[in-house]
């Protein structure tokens, strides 16, 4: 009912093409997330599913229905804006209302609706008052409200929560999971915050320059990427990646030499072997990089920087080389600027990409 | 810290000492207009001069209601400069969304004729607009003729066209999706947004209609439909014209317009500044 | 943004429908009319009647010389007065600021009848304040009407009253369009006011001066009520008989279509090309 399939979909603006040919499908009552560095085409994708944007060639189905040049009023979907988009002149009752009186909805269903909304998310109080009057928190779910009046099959947020401070932001983000859990319907989801993407997603969609990179679950993405760009996307912070070569391959083991880490040689697990001297590049997460003694499949290194976070510290190393290090570690600790660490690449934590960054399995 | 505030005065006097006198010297006609109006013709036409107001503002008034029904085509006037206000705002906002938030083919034309008539002299529409009007249509002498061959303007719809193109996107894109026609996201979300611009283009449109000349001059000569400017300067050249009721005229005809310009300087501004933002 | 030029076109086609019937036909058909002779029924193609005659008639090289005068000295006089103006209402310094832009804003909003009239009666030659007042400091009265050097000074004079303020509001929003800040890092870099004003405000405020230009030719070019009204129809014997002058009485005192017709491409033909002159000389350093 509220599955949404997108088939070689691609927008032009003029002769720059935005979208390049996106097929995806969306289950009905899923939690779809779109990530992707700024500019890459989001919220025109998001728009083009909206009706906003006309879709210059592919074709778009919304439940089974054929939506491709259907006006956004009669998709069955309902967005919620960044900019929250309040009519400034309506009181909230108002703005809630405003489509539904529009199209002629009795107005003793929109005034249930209008309550019905209003109670899920504790707007009673507020219904009286104008835009301005509203805190950012509250317009946000004003807006949010506002969607919810529609009944849509879908609903589509594009950056929802980026107005508003961090603490609202942890606030706003559990009550989108709860209302797509009580309301059970699809949602697709802007962000640019990794926290709300693994948090609220059921599958996240990685889109690069217009390119669906990779989709799938978040724990997929993170501890099975396909590219080396998807790899470095998701997680915070970014994925480490060291220079190397192939050497030998035994039972089902790499051999790399870490070239810009005094040639330290480590072992990943690799299906395929490869030609000795081929160049790889060596993903390895912070949060995996282990701080220990001297050993096979170590290397040692000065750390730059230290930022304390509490329960976890980042040590930073070669922050002025080409290869920059980050290393996670947990609990206290004694390390400073200065210091010489050694650490230590788990095999069974790197993964290994070609020079094109294709994902080495 | 003193030698510079003391320099910051003298420039404060010096500047004073020019732009005040300046300023009385602008004022003087308007004020003029009010002493004029209030004197005998024996008084304006003596060789003593008469900077006072004086007390024969009513019998001006009534020489002048004698030599031309003045109130009457202070009447006409009104009528013509609301019909043609109201009739201009809704012709140029609803042009002025059109350009400002719809991509079409021929956008680009509608563009440059708008820009292109606001540097086109009215005098090379005029003569046919004439012949048209009266020769062809018979409609001299009409409300018709009176208010609809002035109603386009470039002016209105740029400064229309800006109103709406500064409003946030977001928010008719929200109305889109609750399924809101084009027409009523202009009537209900676009028009109650832009009140201020459209209270700013209304004045202008108003004041625009109201000191019209040219036009009224050449289609309406008829004494039962002459617009109040037009019938005021037909008595210029006559010989024996009460200089004190002509005056009288200027009054009415100007004290309105600067009552509206006093109470609502931020929107008069606001309208005249409209070209110069592109 | 998603086409609709259908939804488009719906907005637009009542003014379009107005501009077609009211400009559009009439652009062409003055057009078509500059080659009719029209001086007596029925109308018939003689360009000789029109073009020809422009070239040859007095009156006509009279006009335009007049118009050309008051462009020339007119046009200037008022911007420099306007820009001077903006940037004292800009200025911190100014008291009565309320005083002030009434006196040279109020002139904008009032009616050419009624000023014309009491322009009239102030340089009246024989009663007026202004010939008073000049004979009260010792200087001789002037012809106002009589005289053709100051009736066309006459003119000068009202024009500028009454169109000062107007530009100056446009180079004042253009004045306060510049961010202060630019001043506060020219103030510490130690460059005086004066420098200021001229190497910061001034560059910055070309296009908009040049936008005031623009309109006050194309203003200039089409002066018509004043010498109506003020000046008796252009008087005295044609001494402020402006090209708007002419064409008016060729075209509605004679009937005379297509010469008048002839005029107004004429003038049409002068205002665009210095209104690009203008723009030309005033165009962004790209
Ligand atoms: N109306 C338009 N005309 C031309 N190009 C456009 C238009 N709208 C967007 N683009 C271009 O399309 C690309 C994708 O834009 P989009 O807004 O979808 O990015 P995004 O992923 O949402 O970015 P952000 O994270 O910054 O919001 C950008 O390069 C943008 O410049
Ligand atoms: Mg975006």
């Amino acid at each position: 009912m509220g599955s949404v399939s997108l088939e070689g979909v691609s927008k032009s603006f003029g002769a720059i093409k935005v979208i390049h040919g996106a097929d995806l499908d969306i289950q009905d009552g899923e939690f779809v997330v779109f990530v992707g560095p700024s500019g890459c085409g989001k919220s025109t994708l998001l728009r083009m599913i909206a009706g906003l944007e006309s879709i210059s060639h592919g074709s778009l189905r919304i439940g089974d229905r054929l939506v491709t040049d259907v006006e956004p009023g009669d998709r069955g979907i309902s967005m919620v804006f960044q900019s929250y988009a309040l009519y400034p002149h309506m009181d909230v009752t108002e703005n809630l209302s405003f489509g539904l009186r529009m199209n002629g909805n009795k107005a003793a269903d929109t005034s249930e609706r209008v309550r019905g909304a209003a109670s899920v998310l504790q707007l009673d109080s507020l219904l009286a008052r104008l835009p301005k009057q509203l805190s950012g928190g509250q317009r946000q779910r004003v807006a949010i409200g506002r969607s919810i009046v529609r009944k849509p099959q879908v609903f589509l947020f594009d950056e929802p929560l980026s107005n508003l401070d961090a603490e609202l932001r942890v606030q706003m983000r559990v009550e989108i999971a709860r209302l797509h859990h009580e309301l059970g319907a699809t949602m697709i989801y802007v962000t640019h915050d990794q926290t709300e993407a693994m948090t609220l997603a059921d599958r996240i969609v990685v889109l690069r320059a217009g390119h669906i990179e990779q989709v799938g679950t978040p724990l997929a993405l993170y501890t099975d990427p396909d590219n080396q760009f998807v790899a470095g996307f998701i997680g915070s912070p970014r994925m480490n990646f060291l220079t190397g070569e192939a050497r030998g391959h035994v039972d089902g083991r790499q051999a790399v030499v870490l070239s810009g880490q005094g040639d330290a040689v480590v072992e990943v697990a690799l299906s395929q072997p490869l030609p000795s001297g081929t160049p790889v590049s060596l993903g390895l997460r912070p949060e995996h990089a282990q701080v220990g003694s001297p050993g096979p499949g170590t290397f040692t290194t000065t750390i730059d920087v230290v930022e304390y976070l509490g329960a976890t510290s980042y040590l930073y190393s070669g922050t002025t080389t080409k290869e920059p290090l980050i290393v996670a570690r947990q609990g206290v600790h004694t390390d400073r600027a200065g210091d010489q660490v050694v650490v230590g690449v788990p095999p069974d934590k790197a993964i290994l990409f070609a020079a094109d960054g294709t994902r080495l399995r | 810290m003193k030698s510079r505030s003391r320099t910051v005065l003298l420039r404060s006097l010096a500047l004073h000492a020019v732009i005040v006198p300046l300023a009385l010297l602008w004022l003087l006609p308007i004020w003029m207009m009010i002493v004029f109006a209030s004197m005998e013709d024996s008084a304006i036409f003596s060789a003593e001069v008469q900077l006072w107001p004086g007390d024969r503002f009513i019998e001006n008034f009534h020489e002048l209601q004698a030599e031309l029904d003045f109130v009457r085509t202070i009447v006409v006037s009104v009528v013509v400069a609301v019909i043609y206000t109201a009739a201009s705002v809704v012709l140029t906002s609803m042009a002025g969304w059109a350009l400002a938030r719809y991509r079409f083919h021929g956008r680009g034309l509608v563009v440059s004729i708008i820009l292109g008539t606001m540097t086109l002299p009215y005098f090379v529409v005029v003569i046919p607009q004439f012949i048209m009007v009266a020769r062809d249509f018979g409609l001299s002498n009409t409300w018709i003729a009176l208010i609809v061959p002035p109603l386009f303007n470039s002016l209105g719809v740029l400064f229309m066209r800006q109103a709406f193109t500064m409003m946030p996107a977001d928010l008719f894109d929200a109305a889109r999706i609750d399924g809101v026609s084009e027409w009523q996201i202009f009537r209900h979300v676009a028009l109650p947004l832009a009140r201020p611009m459209l209270a700013a283009l209304s004045i202008i449109l108003f004041l625009h209609s109201w000191n019209n000349y040219l036009w009224p001059l050449l289609i309406s000569n008829d004494r039962s439909m002459m617009t109040a400017p037009v019938a005021l300067g037909s008595l210029f050249g006559l010989l024996d014209v009460s200089w004190g009721g002509v005056m009288v005229g200027s009054v009415l005809l100007t004290a309105p317009m600067l009552v509206v310009f006093i109470f609502m300087q931020r929107f008069f501004m606001a309208g005249i500044t409209a070209g110069a933002v592109k | 943004m998603r086409q609709r030029t259908q939804t488009a076109y719906g907005f637009l086609s009542p003014y379009l429908l107005i501009f077609a019937i009211f400009w559009l036909w009439p652009i062409i058909h003055s057009f078509y009319l500059s080659f009719l002779s029209t001086r007596r029924q029925p109308w018939s193609f003689n360009p000789g009647m029109t073009w020809g005659r422009l070239t040859q008639d007095p009156a006509f090289y009279n006009a335009l010389w007049n118009t050309l005068k008051i462009l020339a000295i007119q046009v200037p006089v008022m911007l420099t007065l306007a820009t001077l103006l903006a940037v004292l209402l800009n200025s911190t310094l100014l008291r009565a600021r309320g005083l002030i832009r009434f006196a040279f804003f109020a002139p904008v909003v009032i009616g050419e009848a009624a000023y014309a009239a009491v322009f009239r009666l102030m340089f009246n030659d024989e009663f007026g304040i202004v010939n008073k007042t000049l004979e009260g400091i010792g200087l001789d009265a002037v012809s106002w009407f009589s005289n053709p050097t100051a009736a066309m000074s006459l003119i000068i004079i009202a024009v500028t009253w009454r169109w000062v303020g107007y530009n100056a509001i446009i180079i004042l929003s253009g004045l306060q369009s510049i961010p202060q800040d630019v001043y506060e890092a020219a103030t510490l870099d130690r460059v005086s006011p004066r420098q200021q004003f001229l190497y910061i405000t001034l560059p910055l405020l070309k296009p908009v001066i040049v936008f005031c230009l623009v309109l006050s030719v194309i203003g200039s070019m089409q002066l018509f009520a004043e010498p109506y009204l003020i000046t008796n129809l252009g008087g005295p014997g044609g001494a402020t008989e402006t090209l708007g002058l002419y064409l008016y009485k060729q075209a509605f005192l004679n009937l005379n279509f297509g010469y008048a017709s002839a005029i107004a491409y004429t003038i049409a033909a002068l205002a665009v090309s210095i209104s690009i002159l203008n723009l030309w000389l005033g165009r962004e350093r790209s």
